[in-house]
């Protein structure tokens, strides 16, 4: 016989059939832990790289979920003018997009242009209400003119424009051709920022009808009067009639005029200048040759554009140095290869230039296995090409004639900070005028970086107390643009924890991603391409939603619950009311499969009581 | 989307509790919680030795929030059983019975009980969380253990040296109305499965492939990405059985080397380039086999 047990039903302090009554919360595991996950935003590597400063990630986000209004005031806060951005800009964003490590870049372009053609669409907004006292005026209606005085008059400011042409816009208007940009789309966007308050006045050119007298009356002046000077080729006979200069005669047919040219027409070049001259000339009913010394690739202008030009019948010469430019009696003596057309008249019915030859010669590489060598003249190399105009587009640098003497500047730029400030109190300058690449979005970045440094001038002018913003927090990342939302401080995307680093292709998850082909924009077929009309047609609303859904989010949660489902320890919920997620560090062992499992990098480990 | 959502394809109820004494990042834990979400408050748990005796909690304490009954190592499918009869007793046929044992209650030392309850058709669900040794008692080997790994009782000089047991044939031989095998990284198959099988009456298998840090020499944030790596590499294919005779894939399985996947493990770090060759032969002659099962039945 067993003894007999206790009365009590414990044995050992512990009941005959042990049955469970609590849960394991009383267990505090957290305390196990030496590295801690923390929910940390990130910048997508988009941001950081957008010479104008978009929110690009918070954008897509907003077009995946359908938020268009939304999307497109999100742009708009940072540009201006997407319509346009989204046609031509150079997108430097899809070239740093960590997607081009899986399948392909996301076409944001593509993106920002569905957004931009929606908001040409939306009735024109109320002007903006001044609420600042100041007063500036800003020399040069490109777009660095515009994005500043665009983001002035936002922040309550009055602006004047003044412009020399006849029409606003600068370089968007008189260098780019309409068959990348039509006129109806720059003049809406145009439309909207008048509408909000920018004040423009036409045909008042600095120096001549603008004196710097008159500008004293203003609180401060933003100069962005651009680079249309165009450098010279340097060759024998570039004083010949029938030579013009790139930027010259785009200027001309983005007036409206149509510039006299040949039948046939060799263009020197070996950027998107040289390249819109080739197809605009192309588009007068020229034959056209382009003249580049380097390879295919280092052609400094977007490769789709590149192949367009070549699709609709330039003809690219690669590899081929200008030597000299030969006129007609030259000409005959050398015995071109292919001989001269008898005089035609010019396209626009004007008798034009005589026929005249571009010497040149191809170079071939020291080394034809392709590994290195220096370029040499090949064999046979020397060639006569035959036109009637030879258009040259070298490169372009500022005109600073009517700049005044005590502003600081060397023979290509003028010295400013990162405000745009500068060796001139009150005198801010930005665009083709000052150390960038010249391409519309820095163009945009520039005025609107001016615009914070105007506004931090003239409230100190004021009288107000102004704190100056930390410069590196404006921007995205280390070296992205500033960003207006982060120095209004009024970011309408939800963040957390955000920390100001990029989030590199290291940091995504892509187990996580399905393939998804990369959206094509339709192009008009280059027999239906006539006159200027727009070649790239984009992509439709649908479209482009869905390409914006191919975008990874980087850096920044966007709540797909990949933590919290992968959680071993049950530690991460999501909040009642706001949803947003929560660590719960009591129970949190801290070994980072949500850190590693986030698809996009918004979780990091951080050492645990630091 | 391109993202793959699984968000709104998994139950957000949670039987299982925080504080439990799994090590951080442990596969097993990880398994009950998403297969829990997956039976839902209805289920009974048969529990032999294995790590998750303790992961349940001493008592007065439990991690999970239904009945739970701790049994002898070689007992679970036995206890199982004996749960289901008194259910039975009862009139209750909407309680699940889930027996959910650890490789070495499984394979080794609970495969009699297993066997015979499966022989029998018992109407259980068992699931084996396999992390590939009996890593609650120090990490030694079992018939689980993967050729060439390194155990307390394989050491590097002389490492495992017989295959992985084929566990899924073995239950598919006792033509079991349905098995078939999961992997912690890819909880929406996991879910579907645990659904699945909770329908069918008679024995039930599940084979959950989940990685354990310390007995697999790896870092506590690893095991999502092993348990897929051990997927895509065709090491652990996830696959589904019926009636013993029916074999399917259930997704396409790329195939990757097998190179990474052992490096990234302490366990094999003894193991050279010829060895390492031999595993991908050895998981490449596997993959033709099971493409013969798929193709003409067993």
């Amino acid at each position: 016989m067993p003894e007999k047990r206790p009365d009590s039903e414990m044995v050992h302090g512990v009941p005959e059939v042990a049955v469970s009554s609590t849960t394991t919360m009383a267990n505090r595991t957290g305390s196990w832990k030496y590295t801690r996950p923390v929910f940390q935003d990130m910048v997508a590597p988009c941001n950081a790289t957008c010479a104008i400063g978009v929110d690009i990630e918070g954008t897509m986000n907003l077009v995946r979920e359908g938020r268009l209004v939304e999307a497109r005031e999100l742009l708009l806060r940072e540009n201006p003018m997407p319509a346009t951005t989204g046609r031509i800009c150079d997108h430097p964003c899809e070239s740093s997009c960590n997607r081009k490590s899986f399948d392909q870049p996301v076409a944001v372009h593509s993106v920002e242009r569905m957004l931009g053609d929606l908001a040409l669409e939306d009735p024109l907004p109320a002007a903006v209400v001044r609420i600042r006292t100041g007063k500036a005026a800003v020399i040069g209606s490109g777009p660095a003119g515009l994005a500043c005085a665009y983001h002035l008059v936002r922040m309550g400011y009055e602006v004047s424009v003044f412009e020399g042409d006849e029409e606003p816009g600068g370089t968007l208007r008189y260098r780019v051709p309409e068959f990348q940009l039509p006129r109806v789309v720059l003049d809406r966007e145009i439309e909207r920022m008048r509408a909000l308050g920018v004040d423009i006045r036409c045909g008042v050119r600095l120096g001549r009808q603008l004196t710097w007298k008159y500008l004293e009356r203003f609180d401060t002046v933003f100069l962005a009067t651009g680079a249309h000077r165009s450098r010279a080729l340097g060759v024998e006979g570039e004083n010949l009639p029938g030579i013009q200069y790139g930027l010259d005669f785009l200027h001309e047919v983005g007036a409206g005029r149509a510039p006299e040219i040949g039948a046939r027409v060799v263009v020197v070049g070996g950027d998107s200048v040289a390249l819109d001259c080739a197809r605009t000339a192309l588009r007068l009913g020229a034959e056209v040759q382009l003249v580049f010394w380097g390879e295919c690739e280092k052609l400094a202008a977007d490769p789709a554009e590149v192949l367009e030009a070549e699709r609709e019948g330039v003809e690219i010469l690669y590899q081929t140095v200008p030597l000299a430019i030969r006129g007609s009696e030259q000409m005959a003596e050398e015995g071109a290869r292919e001989p001269a057309n008898t005089i035609s008249a010019g396209i626009s019915g004007a008798p034009t230039g005589m026929p005249m030859g571009l010497e040149c010669i191809r170079m071939t590489l020291e080394k034809p296995d392709g590994y290195g060598g220096d370029p040499i003249p090949a064999e046979d190399g020397r060639q006569v090409l035959s036109a009637q105009t030879v258009i040259i587009a070298m490169g372009e640098e500022p005109d600073f004639d009517l700049l005044p003497l005590d502003l600081k500047h060397d023979q290509v730029r003028v010295a400013v900070d990162e405000l745009g400030r500068t060796s001139k109190s009150a005198v801010f300058a930005g665009g083709g005028i000052v150390e960038e690449p010249h391409t519309i979005a820095h163009a945009l970045g520039s005025g609107k970086r001016a615009a914070i440094g105007m506004d931090l001038y003239m409230r100190e002018r004021a009288g107000e107390k102004v704190e100056a913003p930390s410069l590196a927090g404006l921007r995205y990342g280390r070296v992205g643009n500033f960003s207006i939302t982060r120095y209004r401080g009024d970011d309408p995307v939800r963040r957390t924890g955000e920390v100001n680093e990029v989030a590199g292709v290291e940091r995504i998850n892509m187990a996580h991603f399905a393939p998804m082909p990369r959206r094509v924009e339709r192009r008009m077929k280059p027999s239906d391409r006539e006159g200027f009309e727009e070649v790239n047609l984009g992509l439709t609303q649908k479209e482009a939603v869905a390409e914006a859904t191919r975008c990874f989010n980087c850096g920044t949660c966007n709540q797909c619950e990949m933590c919290l489902i992968f959680c071993p320890d049950v530690a991460i919920t999501r909040r009642e009311g706001d949803k947003k997620f929560s660590i719960s560090y009591k129970y949190c062992k801290g070994c980072g499969v949500c850190a590693v499992e986030c698809p996009r990098g918004a979780i990091s480990m951080t050492r645990e009581g630091l | 989307m391109s993202q793959i959502q699984i968000k709104d394809q998994i139950p957000t109820g949670e039987l299982m509790s925080s504080g439990h004494f799994a090590c951080p990042g442990c596969g097993g834990s990880l398994a009950m919680r998403l297969v829990l979400k997956g039976l839902g408050p209805k289920t009974m748990v048969a529990l032999p030795a294995c790590c998750w005796t303790i992961v349940a909690g001493p008592w007065p304490q439990s991690s999970v929030n239904i009945p739970l009954y701790h049994s002898p190592f070689e007992t679970a499918a036995a206890v199982a059983s004996g749960i289901r009869a008194a259910l039975d007793m009862q009139g209750d046929q909407e309680t699940t019975v889930l027996a959910w044992a650890g490789d070495g209650g499984t394979f080794d030392i609970g495969l009699q009980a297993l066997s015979g309850a499966a022989e029998r058709n018992e109407n259980i669900l068992y699931v084996c969380y396999d992390n590939e040794a009996y890593m609650n008692t120090g990490i030694q080997r079992s018939s689980a253990t993967p050729w060439g790994a390194w155990t307390t009782t394989t050491p590097a000089g002389h490492p495992e040296a017989r295959p992985k047991k084929d566990i899924l044939a073995i239950m598919a031989a006792h033509r079991i109305p349905y098995a078939a095998t999961a992997s912690v990284a890819y909880p929406v198959d996991l879910i579907r499965k645990v659904e699945k099988a909770r329908a069918i009456r008679g024995t039930r298998f599940l084979h959950v492939i989940a990685p354990c840090p310390p007995g697999w020499k790896t870092s506590d944030d690893e095991t999502i990405e092993l348990a897929r790596m051990a997927v895509l590499t065709k090491i652990f294919p996830l696959m589904e059985v019926e009636d013993g005779q029916t074999w399917r894939f259930s997704m396409e399985h790329p195939g990757d080397p097998v190179e990474p996947y052992i490096k990234r493990q302490g366990r094999f770090s003894h193991l050279g380039p010829r060895e390492i060759g031999q595993i991908q032969l050895d998981v490449d002659a596997r993959w033709k086999m099971l493409e013969r099962r798929v193709e003409m039945g067993i």
